[in-house]
């Protein structure tokens, strides 16, 4: 659930980037500042190594404006992808509101992308959430490349829960926003 | 690990932790201070002319504490309820009012430590009676037309990106 300031008149929405190393979740939130209206958004902040894999996460504050007169907003985070890397993923996702699996539609992935959404779903449960209140939405990315699996295979493969599914190639921002706006709406309809 | 519940502030919640804010700086002769959520958030700050990126320093923060919590379980220790960083010309401490709400507090070099965190442990027992007091039924509701205003709202944010 998010949190809600009434005396403040703000609320404010987690968003996490979950998926595999180099599935391309740092991409996506460095697209969205890159090309965001700037007055809409904050700073990005990265926690990453010096080969520039993100370490800890990486956080971007969105604002979306009053509502009813409430001042909303979104934080989008990322976690690192790497697998040895899982105490720091269960950290990222406390509170989270709306979770973004981003999948690398490549063949040669299809392990690590089975691995990374096994282990997403053990910490959601390990943290004893109430995952009817969550949003979420596997975003197919990297489209643009070859020797990918169709969407058709790569849903049958990852997507047990029937949730929205959104193509992408966040290099070139195709399907960044479509994705984010999907997860945006469902965080704000699931809990309130 | 922190449930995922949510965290609802009123009118009279806030105003009295603004009040408190504003004495645990005076008193600690502190100079920026924010309660935020563990899970990143900001609620609210007391500050006169120091004015960090809040959001930033919140999200930081929070996941500093949660890092920290889960090295006192590595280390078999219960929990570790404060995490301090002493710069040059700042310091930054961080305390847990309760499983929701952390208290951030920043000092300069000629504020004592020990005065800070006295007074900031006094301040936690009367904030914990606010957050975790029973509700006195002031908690309004969200307006019934808010999601759909909220969705005209992201068609517009991204409608030119």
């Amino acid at each position: 659930m998010p949190l809600i300031n009434f005396a403040a008149r703000e609320i404010n929405y987690k968003i996490v980037y979950y998926g595999c190393g180099l599935c391309g979740k740092t991409t996506n939130l460095q697209y969205i500042h890159r090309k965001i209206n700037p007055e809409a958004r904050g700073k990005l902040v990265s926690i990453a190594t010096e080969e520039e894999r993100t370490l800890y996460f990486d956080f971007l504050p969105l604002t979306l404006g009053t509502v009813k007169g409430m001042q909303t907003r979104f934080h989008l985070y990322t976690v690192p992808g790497q697998s040895y890397y899982n105490a720091s993923r269960k950290l990222v996702l406390q509170g989270v509101d709306g979770v973004i699996f981003v999948a690398d539609s490549q063949i040669t992935r299809l392990d690590e992308n089975v691995e990374s959404y096994l282990n997403l779903w053990d910490n959601l449960l390990s943290q004893g959430d109430d995952l009817s209140k969550l949003g979420f939405v596997i975003q197919m990315n990297k489209r643009d490349l070859g020797d990918v699996f169709s969407v058709e295979d790569l849903n049958e493969l990852l997507n047990h829960t029937g949730s929205p599914v959104t193509e992408s190639s966040a290099v070139i921002g195709e399907g960044v926003f479509d994705t984010l706006k999907v997860v945006c709406k469902q965080v704000i309809a699931k809990t309130g | 690990m922190a449930r995922r519940k949510g965290l609802v502030i009123n009118d009279r919640q806030l105003d009295r932790c603004d009040d408190l804010l504003q004495k645990l700086k005076e008193v600690s002769g502190s100079s920026f201070l924010a309660l935020i959520s563990t899970s990143g958030q900001p609620i609210t700050t007391a500050s006169d002319t120091y004015h960090p990126e809040t959001l930033s320093l919140a999200s930081l923060a929070a996941s500093s504490f949660a890092a920290t919590q889960q090295l006192a379980r590595i280390l078999d220790e219960n929990e570790f309820t404060l995490l301090f960083h002493e710069g040059s010309a700042l310091n930054l401490h961080v305390s847990q009012v309760n499983e929701q709400v952390l208290l951030i507090v920043t000092f300069g070099r000629e504020t004592q430590v020990g005065k800070v965190r006295l007074y900031t442990q006094r301040a936690i027992e009367v904030l914990r009676q606010i957050f975790d007091g029973p509700d006195d039924g002031t908690t309004p509701t969200m307006d019934a037309d808010f999601e759909s205003s909220a969705g005209t709202a992201i068609d517009d944010l991204f409608k030119d990106v």
